[in-house]
């Protein structure tokens, strides 16, 4: 009780106070905290983050775009064996100089004569499958396949992994697995809508490259330099929209539009959704146990 | 003025727990403040089913609802409403009163008392964070319920200013009356155990919420530091293997004595054995263990976490943050205070006992229901644009369930009409069947003093 005779609340429940239930003391809610974790978004960081996803979507088009070109027959299959082959060389340079700062020299030339050999393995084994492959639905109907491919295609821009590399290498995980199975499971059935033996080869490359090795590859890209990376994405998307333009202008304004959208659109949306952001904190929230990992 | 009361939630006896036995305390003592209280609760096929009597002459209606998870009945709004209304009308009811923020049963008997004019009270016996899914989710069912409440009473100062914000209530409408327990039943041993070695208890579910890394990352230091302790702990759950392990890494089999389940009527017995009493909750709405240990006579250590700084004064609890250094702290200091014997037991009983009674509970939980009962009633108009103004889509879906709820209830009106009700004529009355007791006992022993006569 204060000097003055006035009687102070206090928040406790074991003393009866002469204030009734429901009194509302001016302390109360006091120990509420907004906010306290928020640190808001850079429209920059979140673009560079959608890069990911604009260069997945990217891929998957010029994969569709060859395709279609190979089903018409109006590109040469070994251009693009040719083709696919070059720029694997130029991905495992590029590979090798941002593996340079990770391993030691010994090390990076173990890795080299390792990636050498499966790439000659694999190589050898698509020759050697092409002509299954080829055969492989010939007893199931083109709407079937096409359905069936745009299905995977889907579940491999869902599933397929855009995190940011961490600076701790993890494993990876069982859906980007999955991601890359749809995929390759998709470039199968299409391949086997193909007229020849080895457009079918040069298709099941091109799908290793892109929808195996390239997801790699986008990591390390994805640690380089803002401008770099966002330089690389440009160049990726422009030549999956051009690739689509001389097929199809229509369905190739739509696919840009869709990576304008992901690109800049989805950012700015979660930057104005951003001053909804509200996060309450208080004493009733579950505590975090602070232990020290050794006992 | 009496009031005839439906307590009405999806947790009551026979669960044991400590919102099934607030529930029954307050009914009892309501009664014997003269009131008129039935409770309303879900049924536990194959034998707790239909409507039975607990002593002292309390009403329980189980509604034959499957639960899902944990004694829970699914939300499903309107199911509910043949039932209660028959029930509140051959009751007389004038007050409803749902408890927990999780039962369905509550929260739907609350949505729908309106139509019966019948006025509604809700307590809320625990605390909810606002960021994982399921609180989301929960927490504007809650909302929705509560939006025409006429009370609501939580069970500590912080959990109001949880349900207040969960609620989006206005902070008048909630009260805070705290629950309480039966003195006699926790008093400390006339012997006080010998302080050659201290005894620690440890008395809760074993689950991440309760605290149980902090408990397994402590014991080992405290085990090391103190030769003489040895730990009681009682409970069972998910975390137990953890205790477990380590104990067996720690080779501490003669120092840690794990009880597993421990029977509520057990809890003073094993209370009575032990000094110290630890807690280690990451979050508590109110702490009635702590109660019932001080009650015993402990010395009490706990976390600050929830309402637990509220619950007893600052001089008889230790408190620890939720660390495992700090926890050794306070644990350290507990066990030289009941070592140097500046602990006295039968003192921590005799303040506890002037703290929480249920007698208190039931006064207080009284002046809330006049107060709702003298308030004036919400018009359906009143509600209806209220609710809508809950939010932009879960008002409309909320403003929907109110309107069908409503075309429902003239359904059944025309179904199951009021006069053909079976209404509740006479009630449970304590002194008579005393009266009527006493007069079989004279009879029957007046009948077997003749037959020995002859």
């Amino acid at each position: 009780m204060a000097a003055d005779g006035e009687v102070k609340w206090e928040k406790v429940l074991w003393r009866t106070q002469p204030f009734p239930d429901n009194y509302v003391p001016d302390s109360f809610l006091d120990k509420l905290r907004k906010n306290t974790n928020f640190r808001p978004y850079s429209f920059r960081g979140l673009v560079l983050a959608a890069c990911a996803i604009t260069q997945h979507l990217s891929t998957i088009f010029i994969f569709i775009s060859v395709f279609v070109r190979l089903n018409d027959s109006t590109l040469d299959p070994r251009v693009l064996v040719w083709v696919t082959v070059a720029t694997h060389v130029l991905g495992s340079i590029v590979w090798d100089v941002a593996e340079r700062p990770f391993y030691e020299k010994h090390e990076r030339r173990a890795n080299r004569a390792k990636a050498v050999k499966s790439s000659l393995m694999v190589f050898l084994a698509l020759i050697g499958l092409s002509p299954v492959l080829k055969t492989l639905t010939a007893a199931t109907s083109s709407d079937s396949i096409w359905a069936l491919s745009a299905g995977l295609f889907v579940i491999n821009a869902l599933l397929a992994d855009y995190r940011e590399p961490a600076s701790v290498p993890r494993k990876e995980g069982l859906i980007s697995v999955l991601s890359m199975n749809a995929a390759i499971s998709a470039s199968v059935v299409l391949a086997s809508r193909l007229p020849t033996n080895l457009s079918v080869f040069a298709l099941m490359l091109l799908s290793i490259q892109l929808f195996a090795l390239f997801p790699i590859l986008r990591k390390r890209i994805q640690a380089v330099p803002a401008v770099l990376h966002f330089t690389f994405t440009v160049c990726i998307a422009t030549a999956s929209v051009w690739s689509m333009h001389s097929l199809s202008p229509f369905v190739a304004s739509l696919f840009a539009g869709t990576l304008l959208f992901v690109t800049f659109g989805g950012p700015g949306l979660l930057m104005w959704a951003q001053q909804y952001k509200n996060e309450i904190r208080g004493p009733w929230d579950v505590a975090v146990p602070r232990v020290r990992p050794d006992t | 003025m009496k009031h005839k009361i439906a307590m009405i939630a999806d947790f009551f006896h026979p669960v044991v727990g400590g919102v099934e036995n607030h529930i029954y305390m307050l009914a009892c003592n309501l009664m014997r403040r003269g009131h008129k209280v039935i409770v309303v609760t879900h049924s536990h096929p194959p034998d707790r089913v239909g409507v039975r009597w607990l002593v002292p002459g309390l009403k329980v209606y189980h509604i034959p609802f499957p639960t899902i998870a944990s004694s829970a009945t699914l939300p499903n709004y309107f199911t509910f409403l043949p039932y209660l209304r028959t029930i509140l009308l051959r009751e007389h009811i004038t007050i409803v009163h749902g408890h927990a923020g999780l039962s369905s049963l509550a929260q739907e008997a609350i949505l729908h008392a309106h139509l019966m004019h019948v006025r509604t009270v809700f307590t809320d016996h625990s605390l909810f964070g606002f960021d994982d899914a399921a609180s989301i989710l929960t927490n504007k069912l809650l909302a929705g319920a509560l939006r025409n409440v006429d009370a609501v009473i939580c069970v500590s100062h912080t959990g109001r200013e949880n349900t207040v914000l969960r609620g989006a209530l206005e902070p008048s409408v909630a009260h805070v009356i705290p629950s309480a327990i039966i003195a006699d039943q926790f008093k400390p041993p006339v012997v006080p155990p010998d302080t050659s070695t201290i005894n620690i208890v440890v008395l809760s579910r074993l689950t991440y919420r309760k605290g149980v890394d902090l408990l397994v990352a402590t014991i080992p230091l405290i085990c090391e530091r103190y030769p003489f302790v040895r730990f009681l702990i009682g409970g069972d759950g998910p975390k137990l293997i953890e205790l477990l392990q380590m104990r067996e890494r720690h080779l501490l089999h003669d120092r840690v004595e794990l009880l597993g389940h421990v029977r509520p009527t057990d809890v003073c017995n094993v209370l009575n054995r032990a000094h110290v009493y630890l807690n280690t909750s990451l979050t508590e709405a109110f702490g009635i263990g702590i109660l019932e240990a001080a009650c015993a006579g402990l010395c009490i250590v706990s976390t600050r976490v929830g309402g637990v700084p509220e619950a007893l004064p600052p001089d008889m609890i230790s408190f620890a943050w939720p660390e495992q250094d700090d926890v050794v702290r306070a644990l350290g200091e507990g066990i030289r205070r009941v070592k140097a014997g500046r602990h006295d037991p039968q003192l921590a009983h005799d303040r506890v006992r002037t703290f929480y009674n249920w007698t208190q509970v039931a006064e207080r939980t009284e002046v809330v229901y006049q107060s709702v009962v003298e308030s004036v009633e919400r018009t359906l108009w009143e509600r209806l644009t209220r609710t809508r103004r809950l939010g932009t889509f879960a008002g409309l879906i909320y403003a929907c369930i109110m309107l069908v709820d409503c075309l429902f209830f003239a359904v059944l009106e025309w179904l199951i009409p009021r006069d053909s009700l079976d209404y509740v004529s006479e009630e449970w009355d304590a002194a008579r069947v005393q009266q009527y007791l006493n007069q079989a006992r004279s009879h029957q022993s007046a009948t077997e003093g003749g037959e020995s006569a002859t």
